[in-house]
C-alpha cells in the first residue's frame, strides 16, 4: 500500500472512530428536542421543540408524564463528587510525596494503593454491602458509597501526582532549607504551587470519575440514590425524551467543568512556554 | 584565625561504595577553600553531609564550636549554592532573594521596608539592579548563578556551600564570575567551601585547597604548594600536568618501566607506592644527537601529535612501553617547533626538577 493510500485508511478509521464516541451523544442531543409530551424517544422527530427541557424544570402544565426524580440525586452526586475529590486528591498527594523516598514495603503498598482502581466495581461494591450488613452499618451515599468513591478514585489522584513528582527537581526544597524554612513551610510555599498544574488534574480526575460512578455505587449507597443511579431507575418504567434533556445539561456542565480546567492549565502552560522560549534566546 | 567548620573522621558508605572514608577537616573563617577532587571523589557527598542533606554513617561535625551532625538543615545556619542553582521558578528574582528572610524559622523579618532594603542592598553587591521584576527564567545562566548567590547571602550565613556554582555557564562566563565570586566574598566577610572538579578553578579560586581522593582528604595546602609539590601521585595524576612513572628506588635511582633516572639532591616525599613525577613544562625536546648536561635526564620517545592552545603548546610522545608522555612549551620562550611525524626525539629534564614519591 502506499503512502496515501495509508492516509486515506487511517482518516477514515479516525472518522469512523468520531462517529462511534460522539453518535450516541449527537442523536441523544436530537431526540431531546422531540416535542412534548405526545413525543417519544425515537425517530421521527415530529416536531421541534423545547418541551422537555421545560419539563424538566417544572414549566410544563402537568401531564401524565412525571417529573424526573433527580433532583436530589444531582445535590448527592456533586456533594459526593465534591467530597470524594477532595479527600482522594488530599490522600494522592499526600502518598505520592511519601514516595518520593523508598521505604520498606513501598512495592507492596503501591500495589494495595492500586488495586483499588484495578478491582470489578460490581464485587466491591456487593463486598461493601455485606460487610456493612454484617457488622449492622446503614448505608448510605455519603459513608459506605463514599469509602468506596475514595478506594476508587485515589489511584488516580497518586498515580497523577507520582508522574507529577518524578520531574519534580528536589534540590528546589533543599534550598529552601538552607534558607532556615522549615519543611513543612517548605512545601507550602516552593512545592505546592510547583505541583499545584498537577494537583488540579488529580481533582479533576477524581470528581468526574465519582460523578458518574455506578457499579460500586449501586450495592453500596443504600435507599437514597445518585444521579447515574437515578437515571438508569427512570430507565425500567418507560423512557421519556426528558433523560435526553437532561444528558446534554450534564454534558455541557462537564464540558464547561473542562474548559475552567483547560484555561487553568493554560495559563501555567503559557508561564512555561515563556520560560522555553527565553531559554533559548 | 578562628575555626569555623570541623570535621572529624566523616565516614559514609552507599551499599558497598565507600563515599567517605574519614575525613578530618578544619576550615577557617572569612577564607575561600577550594575542594578540588575528581568525579566520583565524593565531593558533593561530603558537601550534602555539611549541609545536612545527608546523614554521615560516622564521625562529628562541628560548626562554631557546637556538633551539628543531628541538627536538621534548616537550622544549620549553613548557605547552599547548586550547581543547577535551584531557584524557585514560580518567584521573580527580587521574591527568590527575600524568601528566607521572610520564611525562616529563626528570626523571619516581617517588616516589608527592611526586607526589600536588604534585597536591595545584596542586589546591588552581586550586580543585579534592574533586573528584581523579572522572573527568574527570563534571565541568563550568568544572572541566574548571581540570584543563587544573592538568595544564600541575604540571610547572612557563617557559611556558604557551592557545589560546582560555575559548571553551568560557558567558558567565558566562567572566568568573569571567578574573580566576581571573590570579590563577593571578600565584601561579606564568610567562609566559602567552593566544590569543583577543574584543577584551574581550584587553584584560581581558593585561599586554600582541598584536594579529595577517594573519600580522603590527600592534601590541604595553598594553590601553590598543591601545584608545586602535591602531596601524592594521586594528586599529581589529578592535576594534569605531571607525567607520572611507576617503579622502585634502587641504589640512588628511581628503576621504572622507561628507564633508570638518578634522583637529585632532594629527598623523596612520603607516599603508600612509589612514582616519579615530571611536571610537562619542565621537560624540552631535543635532536637524538644533542648532547646531555650532567644533571640531565634523558629518554627517547615518538613524536605523536601536538594541541596548539594559544600561550602554549602541548606535545604528546610514545614511549617505547606504548605509554604517551606529555611536554608543555610556552610560546613566550620560544617559536612552535615543528617536530617530524613519527620521528623519533630526545626529552631532556633536569634532575632537581623530578618529585620522587617513595
Amino acid at each position: 500500500m502506499n503512502a496515501s493510500g495509508i492516509k486515506t485508511g487511517l482518516g477514515a478509521y479516525t472518522a469512523l472512530f468520531l462517529v462511534f464516541l460522539y453518535g450516541p451523544l449527537v442523536v441523544l442531543a436530537i431526540l431531546s428536542f422531540q416535542t412534548g409530551p405526545e413525543g417519544g424517544p425515537q425517530f421521527p422527530i415530529i416536531e421541534w421543540s423545547t418541551y422537555w427541557y421545560k419539563h424538566l424544570f417544572g414549566l410544563t402544565p402537568p401531564s401524565r408524564i412525571a417529573p424526573l426524580p433527580i433532583e436530589q440525586a444531582l445535590v448527592r452526586s456533586l456533594g459526593l463528587a465534591v467530597m470524594t475529590m477532595i479527600v482522594s486528591t488530599v490522600l494522592g498527594v499526600t502518598a505520592a510525596q511519601a514516595f518520593r523516598r523508598k521505604f520498606r514495603g513501598s512495592g507492596v503498598v503501591f500495589y494495595l494503593i492500586v488495586l483499588g482502581m484495578m478491582v470489578p466495581g460490581v464485587l466491591v461494591g456487593l463486598g461493601m454491602a455485606l460487610v456493612a450488613n454484617t457488622l449492622g452499618i446503614d448505608r448510605h451515599w455519603w459513608s459506605t458509597a463514599f469509602v468506596l468513591h475514595v478506594v476508587y478514585t485515589f489511584p488516580f489522584a497518586f498515580l497523577v501526582m507520582l508522574a507529577i513528582f518524578n520531574r519534580f527537581d528536589p534540590s528546589m526544597e533543599e534550598a529552601s532549607w538552607s534558607l532556615g524554612v522549615t519543611p513543612a513551610r517548605t512545601f507550602r510555599k516552593v512545592t505546592f504551587p510547583l505541583i499545584f498544574p498537577g494537583v488540579l488534574s488529580a481533582m479533576l480526575f477524581a470528581f468526574t470519575l465519582s460523578y458518574d460512578e455506578f457499579s460500586r455505587t449501586l450495592f453500596a449507597s443504600g435507599r437514597d440514590l445518585t444521579l447515574p443511579l437515578a437515571i438508569y431507575g427512570t430507565f425500567s418504567v418507560e423512557v421519556h425524551p426528558n433523560v435526553f434533556a437532561f444528558g446534554v445539561l450534564t454534558t455541557l456542565f462537564s464540558f464547561a467543568l473542562l474548559g475552567t480546567y483547560a484555561a487553568l492549565m493554560m495559563l501555567s502552560v503559557r508561564r512555561a512556554k515563556r520560560v522555553a522560549i527565553q531559554e533559548e534566546a | 584565625m578562628s575555626t569555623v567548620l570541623q570535621l572529624k573522621s566523616i565516614t559514609k558508605t552507599y551499599g558497598d561504595m565507600r563515599a567517605l572514608s574519614g575525613i578530618d577537616l578544619a576550615l577557617p573563617g572569612d577564607a575561600y577553600i577550594s575542594l578540588l577532587g575528581p568525579s566520583g571523589s565524593g565531593k558533593t557527598t561530603l558537601l550534602r553531609v555539611i549541609a545536612g542533606f545527608e546523614q554521615p554513617d560516622g564521625g562529628a561535625i562541628l560548626f562554631d564550636g557546637k556538633r551539628i551532625d543531628t541538627v536538621a538543615p534548616h537550622k544549620r545556619g549553613i548557605g547552599f549554592v547548586f550547581q543547577n542553582f535551584a531557584l524557585f521558578p514560580h518567584l521573580s528574582v527580587a521574591q527568590n532573594i527575600a524568601y528566607g528572610l521572610e520564611n525562616r524559622d529563626v528570626d523571619p523579618v516581617t517588616d516589608r521596608r527592611v526586607v526589600d532594603a536588604r534585597v536591595r542592598d545584596i542586589i546591588s553587591l552581586v550586580g543585579l539592579s534592574g533586573l528584581e521584576g523579572r522572573a527568574v527564567t527570563q534571565i541568563s545562566g550568568g544572572q541566574r548563578q548571581r540570584v543563587a548567590l544573592a538568595r544564600t547571602l541575604v540571610t547572612e550565613p557563617r557559611m556558604v556551600l557551592l557545589d560546582e556554582p560555575l559548571g553551568a555557564l560557558d567558558a567565558n562566563l566562567r572566568a568573569r564570575m571567578r574573580a566576581e565570586l571573590r570579590a563577593i566574598r571578600e565584601r561579606c566577610g564568610v567562609t566559602f567551601l567552593h566544590v569543583t572538579g577543574s584543577e584551574a578553578e581550584a587553584l584560581a579560586m581558593g585561599d586554600t585547597v582541598l584536594v579529595l581522593e577517594s573519600g580522603r582528604i590527600a592534601q590541604s595546602a595553598d594553590s601553590d604548594t598543591v601545584y608545586n609539590r602535591p602531596a601524592s601521585p594521586a594528586v599529581a595524576r589529578f592535576l594534569n600536568c605531571y607525567n607520572l612513572f611507576q617503579g622502585r628506588i634502587e641504589a640512588g635511582a628511581f628503576v621504572g618501566g622507561a628507564g633508570r633516572f638518578a634522583l637529585g639532591a632532594s629527598a623523596p616525599t612520603r607516599a603508600a607506592t612509589p612514582a616519579y613525577a615530571i611536571r610537562y613544562d619542565r621537560v624540552s625536546v631535543r635532536p637524538r644527537d644533542a648532547a646531555i648536561g650532567e644533571d640531565e635526564i634523558r629518554i627517547e620517545a615518538n613524536f605523536v601529535a601536538s594541541e596548539y592552545s594559544g600561550a602554549a603548546v602541548n606535545s604528546f610522545f610514545a614511549l617505547d612501553d606504548g605509554r604517551v608522555f606529555e611536554v608543555e612549551s610556552h610560546l613566550s620562550h620560544a617559536a612552535p617547533e615543528t617536530y617530524a611525524e613519527q620521528g623519533r626525539y630526545a626529552l631532556v629534564w633536569k634532575r632537581e626538577d623530578a618529585l620522587v614519591y617513595a
